[in-house]
């Protein structure tokens, strides 16, 4: 089992950005990918999970000088924003969470599978990483990932098709 | 099936899944089901251009407003070594140097203070006393040791009481033969519990039954790792461990250390604002599990926040277990223990 043993360190981090918030910086690259998984299933768009994660991270800012640590995770602290954003979110569209499969299908773990999986990404040989990129998150068609990078359409299925097949080696490997 | 087929194939229903928004597929197949959470993935040209805007918005935060100013470079000036010292760069008011002579001489004073023990000297001795009573609210995981830095192993016998308070540690070799005031000798330990007795006191494992020796440890107590206590461990008590009380420390289950059981274990409530939202998820607490049974030092191990882990921590601390056992002789056992959120 993967055990978060990172508290003196994120502590230290907290009260560097307390006294500092440019060193802010630092929480944010440790906690960007949980706040984004939290939201990317539970809305309808990319645009929409990019623009309440944003909104985490410029409330976080904001109020980091009020956090006072009790020993829990400072992701926690982030997650408590990002329930009040979503439900503030829900609000304003007029609908209720409730009866949307799509918020009860996750879950934390599917937050810690989506920061691994990113991850595994950043591992990949740097031609996969790529096209995992452009294909997968700029949700380019494969002429368009062939003419950026100066491949044949073949090649760029190739690589897709072999990164698919590494990230499911690895993640299929205990951890 | 031909691997160029294949890929094709595989191909079309990309095309197919990235073309919809937030697609959920049917597919049973493992490669697409990963394809479908890349589409999760977040832009890392949106994650960098976060990060800027956060950091635009922190400069004015450190101080004032003319801190809008602040480019990125001039931030990462900020991290330097003491900004303020040559008056460059970040802040608004010239720096004063008068106010890093009349810090450097209060910092200079304290630490000399710290090192020189005045300041140290001066402190209540019964602070230590309150620390050490609060352990021993609990029976303690074991821990002793100590000795005089001797060539031979301490000389084989049993320990003495226990007791709550310590005045005189446990010795084989007196040396003060003639103290003004007689005390016997104690470890530090719950005083109801009782171990065997003997008119020799020494480590009941010890290969040497005949030479007095307090041991080759060091600290006053006699064994051969270090503190006031007796045993192999560090501390006042008896034992390989490092606490008080009369044991091994904290074992973990295996190697004839049989797991503790759960016999009382209600569920957990949910919190209201994770319920909001329709989050669940698994908290693992990192506890252990006491001789009696009790759960104490608990943490987080994972998180999944949302008042969930305080949920968590709240419902194990009312849990009770059939305690780990070893030789027979229940132990403190550390232990992972998730704690499932679910909403049905």
């Amino acid at each position: 089992m993967k055990t978060l043993e990172r508290e003196p360190d994120e502590r230290q981090l907290i009260e560097a950005a307390q006294s500092e918030p440019a060193r802010f910086a630092e929480l944010y690259e440790q906690n960007f990918a949980r706040v984004y998984a939290f939201f990317v299933r539970r809305v309808a768009t990319r645009e929409e999970a990019q623009d309440l994660t944003s909104e985490v991270f410029h409330q976080a800012l904001g109020s980091i000088r009020n956090f006072k640590w009790q020993g829990a995770p400072f992701v926690a602290w982030l997650y408590g924003i990002a329930a009040n954003v979503l439900s503030s979110h829900w609000q304003k569209l007029g609908r209720s969470p409730a009866g949307d499969e799509m918020e009860l299908s996750d879950s934390g773990d599917d937050i810690e599978r989506s920061v691994l999986l990113a991850e595994l990404v950043e591992l990949l040989p740097p031609d996969q990483s790529r096209v995992v990129l452009l294909r997968f998150v700029k949700q380019k068609s494969i002429r368009e990932i062939a003419y950026d990078l100066g491949r044949s359409e073949g090649a760029v299925k190739q690589l897709q098709f072999r990164a698919l097949e590494n990230l499911r080696e690895k993640l299929g490997r205990p951890i | 099936m031909n691997p160029h087929v294949l890929n094709e194939e595989l191909d079309q229903q990309i095309e197919r899944m990235v073309t919809r928004t937030n697609a959920q597929l049917a597919g049973s197949s493992s490669l697409l089901a990963i394809a479908s959470e890349l589409c999760h993935l977040p832009d890392p040209d949106f994650k960098r251009g976060l990060q800027a805007d956060l950091l635009d918005e922190a400069a004015p935060l450190d101080s004032s407003s003319d801190r809008s100013r602040m480019n990125h470079s001039r931030i990462a000036a900020f991290s330097g070594i003491m900004p303020t010292l040559t008056g460059k760069g970040l802040r608004v008011f010239p720096a004063d140097h008068r106010s890093f002579v009349v810090s450097f001489a209060s910092h200079a004073a304290l630490v000399f203070l710290i090192a020189s023990g005045i300041w140290v000297g001066q402190r209540p001795i019964l602070r230590t006393t309150e620390i050490l009573s609060s352990k021993l609210t609990y029976l303690g995981s074991g821990g002793g040791g100590g000795g005089d830095h001797s060539s031979i192993p301490v000389t084989k016998g049993t320990p003495p009481k226990f007791s709550d308070r310590q005045i005189a540690p446990p010795v084989i070799v007196v040396r003060n033969p003639n103290p003004a005031l007689p005390v016997d000798s104690t470890v530090l330990g719950a005083p109801q519990v009782k171990l065997p007795q003997s008119n020799q006191i020494g480590e009941l494992m010890s290969s040497n039954v005949i030479l007095p020796s307090n041991g080759t440890g060091g600290g006053g107590g006699a064994g051969s790792d270090s503190g006031t206590g007796l045993g192999s461990g560090r501390g006042a008590g008896v034992g390989s461990g490092a606490d008080v009380g009369y044991g091994r420390g904290i074992s973990s289950a295996g190697r004839g250390v049989t797991a503790p059981r759960a016999i009382y274990d209600p569920e957990p409530e949910y919190s209201e604002e994770a319920r909001r939202v329709h989050f669940q998820g698994v908290v693992v607490l990192s506890i252990v599990v006491d001789q009696a049974g009790h759960t104490r030092d608990i943490r987080v191990a994972r998180s999944v926040g949302l008042g969930l882990d305080e949920k968590a921590i709240e419902a194990v601390k009312k849990w009770k277990f059939e305690p780990g056992v070893q030789e027979g002789h229940p132990v403190a056992v550390g232990v992972n223990v998730e704690v499932n959120f679910r909403l049905y």
